[in-house]
């Protein structure tokens, strides 16, 4: 589409009124910045990152890339950006569920290994907030990504109901040189020396407060109490959720000598409610039975679905928990991090 | 300068609509359920009255794996062999 737009701020204007932006300004593209793009991955851009079964799509390099530009991305994020691509694409991300849902989830991108010193993707202080180009604009090129390429825009393909700040941007990296932890790439399957990215579906993050746990019990309980909470988004069958020590959090469970198994296996163990409290609170049909007030409705299945990271500044007794956007029909996804030589 | 359109539309795909039946009376309905609290409570209620008004039966209701999920070729072939129309569409 020619334009007579040598003024920037016109040609911005431009893509706002075609409704090719998140509601922010974007960086207008040209050739040459995608073409940067595409190299920074060694890509020639018809590559094929994947297809949405159900709504005739497929995701293609070029316009990934076109989206990285808008996002205000720097070429050599663009590894990452495609990495979380690919992941939304796997069949068991199951993108049609989060990506349209009532629910309105954000895809937390969750980047580990290398790579994420290397772009300088922040891992401590407000890693969730404001401030980095990193983690802003990759988190921002994913959903760039999806609302025009991947068909969710919203009020057509995305119906989310409230939606959350997330859905702008979420994306961070792990802080694995103080962690006393494996990290999440290696937990699911992957070498410590690769990068990866893992994104996850999540409709809320919630903070953790605990100034006074010096043992991992009574900590563990905070996260426990709100994993169980009666307005979780799913109460047929198990979710995944995905837990953000910071560095008192980390600290305290590290001392103790717990692994993220170790504390994966009590979440799985204590997040459990009775039946009778669902059905009070008609989140489960039928009157609560005098058996429902001691029969535990657990909300985990496996130590495999707590997702554990260590991330967030080193000073406050802050921790995060973010439970999954639904069942596990929907499951997060690590992809390797192509990275040229 | 021009713009660079960031969007890709869906690739397109040919779909042969099945032939409508004339006339309800009589026909076999088939019912997709999408796994949603009380999905199935209204499509059975659904299926009374045009049961009371067209003759339709149940004969068959196939439940998804999720509310995310497509209809999976299977429980298709299933459908295909039991019912004469299929009512698939549910929503929140």
């Amino acid at each position: 589409v020619a334009s007579s737009a040598d003024d920037p701020a016109a040609l911005i204007e431009a893509y706002f009124e075609r409704g090719w932006t998140d509601g922010l300004p974007v960086v207008p593209p040209t050739e040459a910045s995608v073409a940067a793009m595409l190299a920074a991955a060694r890509l020639t851009g018809d590559e094929v990152f994947g297809e949405i079964p159900g709504r005739n799509t497929v995701v293609v390099a070029d316009k990934v890339a076109v989206n990285a530009v808008l996002a205000g991305c720097r070429p050599e994020y663009f590894p990452v950006v495609a990495a979380a691509v690919k992941g939304l694409c796997r069949p068991e991300f199951a993108y049609h569920g989060p990506a349209s849902s009532t629910g309105g989830s954000a895809i937390v991108v969750i980047v580990n290994g290398p790579i994420a010193a290397r772009l300088g993707i922040k891992s401590g202080n407000n890693l969730f907030g404001q401030g980095v180009r990193a983690n802003a604009t990759i988190g921002r090129a994913v959903r760039l990504t999806m609302m025009n390429v991947m068909q969710t825009q919203p009020g057509l393909f995305d119906r989310a109901t409230l939606g959350n700040p997330g859905k702008y941007s979420f994306c961070f990296a792990e802080n694995e040189e103080e962690s006393p932890w494996e990290p999440l790439h290696v937990t699911r399957g992957g070498r410590r020396e690769q990068s990866a990215v893992t994104v996850y579906a999540s409709n809320s993050l919630y903070q953790i407060y605990n100034q006074l746990a010096a043992t991992p019990e009574p900590l563990l309980r905070c996260f426990v109490d709100a994993l169980v909470n009666l307005g979780v988004p799913n109460v047929k069958g198990f979710n995944q959720a995905l837990l953000v020590f910071a560095g008192e959090h980390t600290e305290v469970l590290g001392k103790a000598g717990w692994s993220k198994r170790e504390i994966a296996e009590y979440i799985v163990a204590h997040a459990r409610r009775p039946l009778a409290d669902f059905k009070r609170a008609a989140r489960l049909p039928g009157e609560p039975t005098p058996a429902d007030e001691t029969t535990l409705r657990a909300l985990f299945e496996r130590p495999e679905d707590i997702l554990i990271v260590s991330a967030g500044g080193r000073a406050g007794s802050w921790s995060a928990c973010l439970p999954g956007w639904g069942n596990k029909w929907t499951q997060a996804v690590t992809t390797v991090v192509e990275e040229t030589p | 300068m021009k713009l660079i359109d960031p969007t890709a539309a869906p690739v397109a795909r040919t779909v042969h609509l099945a032939p409508r039946p004339a006339d309800l009376r009589g026909l076999r309905l088939g019912l997709v359920e999408n796994t949603k609290f009380n999905a199935d409570t209204l499509l059975l209620k659904l299926a009374e009255r045009l049961r009371d008004r067209h003759g339709l039966t149940v004969t068959h209701m196939a439940r998804k794996r999720s509310a995310s999920h497509e209809v999976d070729e299977a429980a298709i072939a299933t459908l295909k062999g039991r019912s004469d129309v299929v009512i698939s569409g549910i929503g929140d």
